[in-house]
């Protein structure tokens, strides 16, 4: 079998674009997701009761319900619904993140409650008030423990961008897509694709489980 | 707008179809992925160098990489570049058997070395052979701390085996979306698939947050 990896070098802009639409996908979900994640764990934990059981219902749903389904709805179905047209890069922000965020929020509600019960009646004793308890004495430790997982969120969020393709997103997965089916060297063109995913999502991983080891003992109270 | 909900019901049997097929599709790979998570994670704690190296590359290499990506993959590169010439539904499999053992594996790892080497040692001791003290003493133990994390790994290779609607194995996300298609019930029909994952994936997770809490391993 002959390789041919001309495809890949006459369009390289085109697949690097491809690969900047990747990343700010990516980025945009994951700080969407922090701030939608961080704001359902705390809702939860210290909001109004009527708040809580739609959070735990819309969370545990979105741990039932594949990624893919979630795009092709938010893409698909949504507009039906509203009457209006989302753009398939915004249509897949808010599907990731609509998936992303209850996963953060998940990671966000152990870290907080792996701070043991009595630093919080310590604090109170002390004349802290219950905002100053939750600012400067759990979130501080929590957030230390939350890190590593917080990694871990970046790299599923790559993953879960290619799955974007099937919105037809142009990113780097549908532009491989395009470019195998176009020019005829699938076997080069999504080789490439695995090497380029591998060296972006090692590293990440990589660092995720030297951040495990590194801060264990912090996560000691 | 009107909606036309009698669709779901007129295409029942291709929806039941789909159905089966997911359920068939993940118990396979977990049938797969378990032996292939405990035979990774034994070549990476062997002694052996090389096995050790061949199960680490190939497990960073699936965990590493979008199983949508590993699933076009098998779909167009393999066939090329290698005499195997599988049905989708195979070549769909085999790519999520590759990506669930590799997270398998760690799962395996994480639980061996979670067991103090001193039970070995003590084993080794008491005259067990290393063999015996893996499978007699340090599996027994480890399996409990594994078994949550297989049940989350369980949950999401359910919703997982979507991905290999890409490919047109007719699953449940390829059978609705070909009904859709069929039909321009576009609102109806894609509900209706998420409405179904939910209903099958909700108990499944509310079983493994369950199982973690049975489980679970007080330090």
């Amino acid at each position: 079998m002959e390789f041919d990896f001309s495809p890949i070098l006459e369009n390289w802009r085109y697949l690097w674009g491809g690969f900047g639409i990747t990343l700010g996908l990516s980025g945009l979900t994951v700080a969407a997701s922090l701030l939608l994640g961080f704001a359902m764990a705390i809702g939860r934990i210290y909001g109004p009761r009527w708040l809580r059981w739609p959070l735990v219902f819309y969370i545990d749903s979105m741990r039932a319900i594949p990624v893919l389904v979630v795009l092709v709805w938010t893409f698909f179905a949504l507009p039906l619904l509203l009457g209006i047209s989302i753009p398939t890069f915004w249509a897949a922000v808010i599907a990731l993140t609509m998936h992303i965020a209850p996963f953060v929020a998940e990671i966000v509600r152990s870290g907080i409650e792996s701070v043991r019960a009595g630093q919080t009646g310590a604090g109170l004793a002390l004349g802290m008030s219950k905002a100053q308890v939750v600012r400067h004495l759990i979130m501080p430790q929590a957030v230390v423990r939350m890190l590593p997982s917080f990694g871990s969120v970046i790299s599923i969020t790559i993953k879960d961008t290619a799955i974007a393709a099937v919105i037809a997103v142009p990113e780097y997965m549908k532009r491989s897509e395009t470019l195998a089916g176009q020019t005829y060297h699938p076997v080069e063109i999504f080789t490439f694709a695995m090497l380029v995913y591998f060296i972006i999502l090692f590293p990440i991983t990589r660092l995720v489980d030297m951040a495990y080891r590194r801060w264990a003992f912090l996560g000691r109270s | 707008m009107n909606y036309d909900w009698s669709v779901v019901w007129q295409y029942r049997q291709m929806l039941l179809d789909g159905i089966g097929i997911t359920i068939l599709l993940t118990v396979l790979t977990m049938l797969v992925a378990v032996p292939g998570g405990i035979l990774l994670a034994l070549m990476r704690l062997s002694s052996m160098p090389w096995l050790a190296r061949g199960s680490t590359a190939f497990v960073e290499l699936f965990r590493n990489l979008p199983l949508i990506l590993v699933v076009y993959w098998a779909f167009y590169v393999m066939p090329m570049v290698s005499d195997i010439e599988l049905s989708a539904f195979n070549t769909g499999l085999l790519a999520l058997c590759l990506n669930v053992s590799a997270y398998n594996s760690e799962t395996f790892r994480a639980g061996i070395q979670s067991i103090r080497k001193g039970q070995a040692e003590a084993a080794v001791a008491l005259g067990f052979s290393n063999t015996q003290a893996m499978f007699k003493i340090i599996l027994p133990q480890a399996w409990r701390r594994v078994l949550p994390v297989l049940a989350s790994t369980w949950v999401a290779l359910f919703k997982d085996t979507s991905l290999v609607s890409v490919i047109a194995v007719g699953e449940l996300a390829h059978a609705s979306m070909t009904i859709r298609s069929q039909t321009f019930r576009v609102l109806e029909m894609l509900t209706a698939m998420a409405v179904i994952y939910w209903m099958l994936g909700y108990p499944q997770a509310k079983l493994v947050d369950w199982i973690r809490e049975k489980y679970k391993v007080n330090e």
